[in-house]
């Protein structure tokens, strides 16, 4: 197998099969444990597309995006603005200067999701027109300015949000099913781009920036299709956190969100769908368990005393030490493969 | 004593393997060329004897001493200089610059001035441009000055990658008799080069490599048979 | 006068923030979100010895922060080195991140405060005009600060290897330039000119917690982009220019001026658009990374 071609290059059934059946098991599992936990999954399923959606991006060209909290804002914000109760922003503090059209405007749930992705994938289109324009290096630090700008506006504007403050009364996913099924799907999109043409040729771009040109690869449009569909994915992904936390809140989508999700993804893996999901799921579970000994409880019988703090701390060496040991993730940047019970020495690929 | 004695000189990138047991020796003052087909591995083999590529096994010594596996900056220091493949001169700075960064791997720093104005005798563009951007120099012209910027480190053992690249041939013989007067000032010179005639005739031996390994020695009067050459170069069954 | 006073004094700390991050992306293609934690760190360091000269508390803040530098670069950067921008640009991140999370155990999450040289507060007349005296000092003390690291990247040896360093790693090594020790001179610099903003920043807010560095330190690595990624020179120049639209604007929004920051991403927006490569760049170069 060619060490270098880490990506799918056609339809490989367990490859897709086994992170879905992976994530349904998990989070069906866990969450049946307990409310708490159930709640933990739900945030955790967010953060999945979250980090799928910069797997298709970074993941693929090699360009890093610091800016996708910004689309996760604005998919968050028209979907929890068109769901919240009318009653509420008409009548809450932190609302008074709404834009009138605002306070009726009304949408189903699931098409404000979709609205958030529309908003997530538009806002992607227009800066990813320029972005995609800058080397690698400097684009990646351009989308800082892109969350910066995101986050300054909508943390001052209270015409069109409720500014710094919350925006309440966001109705909320009656369990985990709604948040799964979306992720569900997230999953299957992603997989699908990641074996097209377009993905390819991205990743040729990421091999060899000089050669891929000559190839007749544009490389700078294939960036800007796949920074688009990022878009749109972390527009969902916002849209879901709105509904799982039932409130919008500008700071949920900035630096710490920003932090866990690339985190999460270069955990895992950054090269592959599996190592997205793998990513999310281990940083989870190890930053659940180092809340519970935060908290003083113990885990499995096991306890340990942590001081308030250390849980972003550990991540944060966690994520250092991975990096130093092996870069390429936990994955190594392969998808999920059934390992194969019956030959001894399989060849380390 | 050999100045420079290569035994058994394994080395690659990473899990590919380029070369396979290279082994010969340099005397004081002798010149040596190196030639041989695309991929037979010459670039890599100069650049495991400066330290720029990792030896994976076998034995580099310079006066007797072993420098095998050591940094190419302390290499430098105990006298074996590189002038690497398309000469790669720092086109921002001046010509000035570069040879005083030549001399950040010189020993002897006291008679730095005295060097400096020895390769500016030798290459007497250098003085002229002193002031120049580096890369507003000619092709020859940015040649002489890798070559120069390689000597102020008072080298023993000189290696030249492939130093007739991208020049004209008036250009070239104008580089060899300059590499001339130094191996007649007692540095040893390693040429690497593709075209294999002009360099047989100037070195004192020429070896060839195919494929990783020495598949010939040649002296100026053996390398005239052009059968033997060519049988030698691409193989018994070309 | 005094808002381009103002302006200039900002442009002048966001340079040497540039400048510091600048110096060691040139030498090691590294983009060092770290660097805010050295200007945090030296902060901090300041406030916690306010009872000592202030050359004193200075001098303790400037060696902290070159040797939390050095000390990043031993055990994290030198074992990635070769692995790529991008992966040195995570782990860059966590670093910081992970630093922000020790000073918050360290120093606790409230901010620590002191008033650091009190005889930079308040205003003079100079020339018949009312200038406020840290605007004055800071001016000077980052003019000063530039033209020595000019003369030093400019005339010394040891800037001769930085800039032949940042040009081609490789071939420096060749010549005799020793790496290891470049590299962590360029770490220290780098740690010493963040003490500098450190201070100048704790001047003007006394309030100094974890993240006190970050904002800073994320527009000057914007500044850098526009300025062009490649040059100390345009490092310090997208820097500065960075520090001196955002001061005009505070001072010139009025009352819109919370939204300083999103004009001033719209500004390096269109200055992207216009020069991709950064403004000291021969128009559209792609680096080859």
């Amino acid at each position: 197998m060619n060490q270098k071609l880490l990506g799918l290059t056609r339809f490989k059934s367990e490859e897709l099969l086994g992170p879905l059946a992976t994530v349904i098991l998990l989070s069906i599992g866990v969450g049946a444990i307990s409310a708490s936990l159930q709640l933990a999954v739900q945030f955790a399923l967010c953060n999945m597309v979250m980090v799928l959606a910069l797997q298709i991006f970074v993941g693929n060209s090699g360009v890093l995006s610091f800016g996708h909290g910004a689309f996760a804002m604005a998919g968050a914000w028209i979907s929890g603005m068109s769901t919240a109760s009318e009653r509420v922003k008409g009548n809450a503090l932190a609302l008074q200067d709404l834009w009138e059209p605002l306070v009726g405007f009304k949408l189903n749930l699931y098409v404000s999701i979709i609205a958030g992705a529309l908003v997530g994938a538009l806002i992607a289109a227009i800066t990813g027109a320029f972005l995609m324009r800058l080397n690698g290096l400097a684009a990646g630090i351009a989308t800082f300015a892109l969350l910066g700008f995101s986050y300054n506006f909508f943390f001052n504007n209270i015409t069109f949000g409720p500014g710094s403050q919350a925006l309440p009364a966001v109705p909320k996913f009656s369990g985990i099913y709604e948040p799964l099924a979306l992720a569900l799907l997230v999953i299957v999109i992603v997989y699908f781009f990641n074996i097209s043409p377009t993905a390819r040729s991205l990743r040729s771009s990421r091999e060899d920036l000089l050669a891929a040109p000559a190839l007749g690869v544009s490389i700078q449009r294939v960036r800007w299709i796949a920074f688009t569909i990022s878009g749109a994915l972390a527009g969902i992904s916002g849209a879901m956190y709105v509904h799982v936390a039932g409130t919008w809140q500008v700071q949920d989508y900035y630096l710490v969100f920003t932090f866990i999700t690339l985190a999460m993804l270069v955990i895992g893996g950054s090269a592959s769908l599996w190592g997205a999901v793998v990513g999310t799921l281990v940083v989870t579970a190890v930053g659940q368990i180092l809340l519970l000994w935060e908290q003083g409880k113990s885990v499995l019988g096991i306890q340990f005393d942590l001081p308030n703090g250390a849980r972003s701390l550990i991540i944060a060496g966690s994520l250092v030490g991975i990096l130093l040991w092996r870069f390429a993730g936990l994955t190594g940047g392969r998808e999920f493969k059934i390992p194969k019970l019956t030959s001894s020495k399989s060849s380390r690929g | 004593m050999a100045i420079l004695d290569v035994r058994d000189l394994k080395s690659g990138y990473g899990k590919v393997d380029v070369l396979f047991g290279i082994s010969f020796t340099l005397e004081a003052g002798e010149s040596l060329g190196i030639v041989g087909p695309n991929g037979a591995g010459k670039s890599t083999l100069l650049k495991t004897i400066a330290g720029e590529i990792t030896t994976k096994s076998g034995e580099v010594n310079l006066q007797g001493a072993s420098i095998t596996g050591n940094k190419p900056e302390d290499i430098v220091r105990l006298g074996l200089s590189l002038v690497p493949e398309g000469r790669q001169i720092f086109s921002g700075l001046t010509v000035t610059e570069n040879l005083m960064l030549g001399l950040t791997g010189r020993r002897d720093k006291s008679s730095a001035k005295a060097a400096v104005e020895q390769v500016k005798s030798l290459f007497p563009v250098l003085n002229t441009h002193a002031d120049y951007q580096a890369g507003m120099l000619s092709g020859g012209q940015q040649q002489q000055l890798a070559i120069a910027r390689a000597l102020v480190a008072d080298p023993k053992v000189l290696l030249l990658d492939e130093p007739s690249l991208g020049l004209a041939p008036t250009v070239i013989a104008d580089v060899f008799s300059k590499l001339r007067e130094i191996t007649a000032s007692g540095t040893s010179v390693v040429i690497v080069e593709q075209r294999a005639h002009l360099v047989t005739a100037f070195a004192n031996k020429t070896l060839i490599l195919r494929a990783g390994k020495i598949q010939a020695s040649l002296t100026p009067e053996s390398a005239k048979d052009e059968e033997g050459l060519r049988r030698a170069y691409f193989g018994a069954n070309s | 006068m005094q808002p381009f006073l103002d302006a200039i004094s900002l442009g002048g700390t966001y340079a040497l923030a540039a400048l510091g991050l600048g110096l060691v992306f040139g030498v090691m293609r590294l983009v060092n979100f770290a660097h805010a934690e050295l200007i945090t760190i030296s902060a901090y360091v300041i406030v916690v010895t306010n009872d000592l000269p202030l050359i004193v508390s200075f001098g303790i803040a400037a060696l902290t922060a070159a040797l939390l530098a050095i000390l990043t670069e031993l055990t994290i950067y030198r074992r990635l080195r070769g692995t790529g921008p991008a992966i040195m640009l995570i782990a860059s991140f966590g670093l910081s991140v992970g630093l922000q999370k020790s000073f918050e155990l360290i120093f606790g999450a409230l901010p620590r405060s002191a008033a650091v040289a009190p005889w930079m507060t308040g205003s003079s007349e100079i020339a018949g005009l009312n200038i406020t005296v840290s605007s004055i000092v800071t001016v000077g003390l980052t003019v000063a600060i530039l033209l020595a690291m000019g003369f030093l990247v400019e005339q010394t040896n040891l800037g001769l290897q930085l800039r032949a360093a940042a040009t081609d790693f490789k071939t420096s090594r060749l010549l005799g330039v020793r790496s290891n020790r470049l590299i962590g001179s360029a770490f220290a610099i780098s740690g010493i000119l963040a003490a500098f903003v450190g201070f100048i920043l704790v001047v003007e807010n006394p309030q100094v917690d974890p993240m006190f560095g970050l904002n800073i330190t994320i527009l000057a690595l914007v500044g850098i982009v526009i300025g062009g990624i490649s040059s100390l020179r345009g490092a310090a120049l997208g820097g500065f220019i960075v520090g001196f639209i955002l001061s005009i604007l505070n001072t010139f929004l009025g009352n819109a001026r919370v939204y300083a920051y999103s004009y001033l991403f719209l500004a390096v927006v269109i200055i992207l658009l216009v020069r991709p490569g950064g403004l000291l760049s021969k128009g559209n170069e792609m680096e080859r990374v």
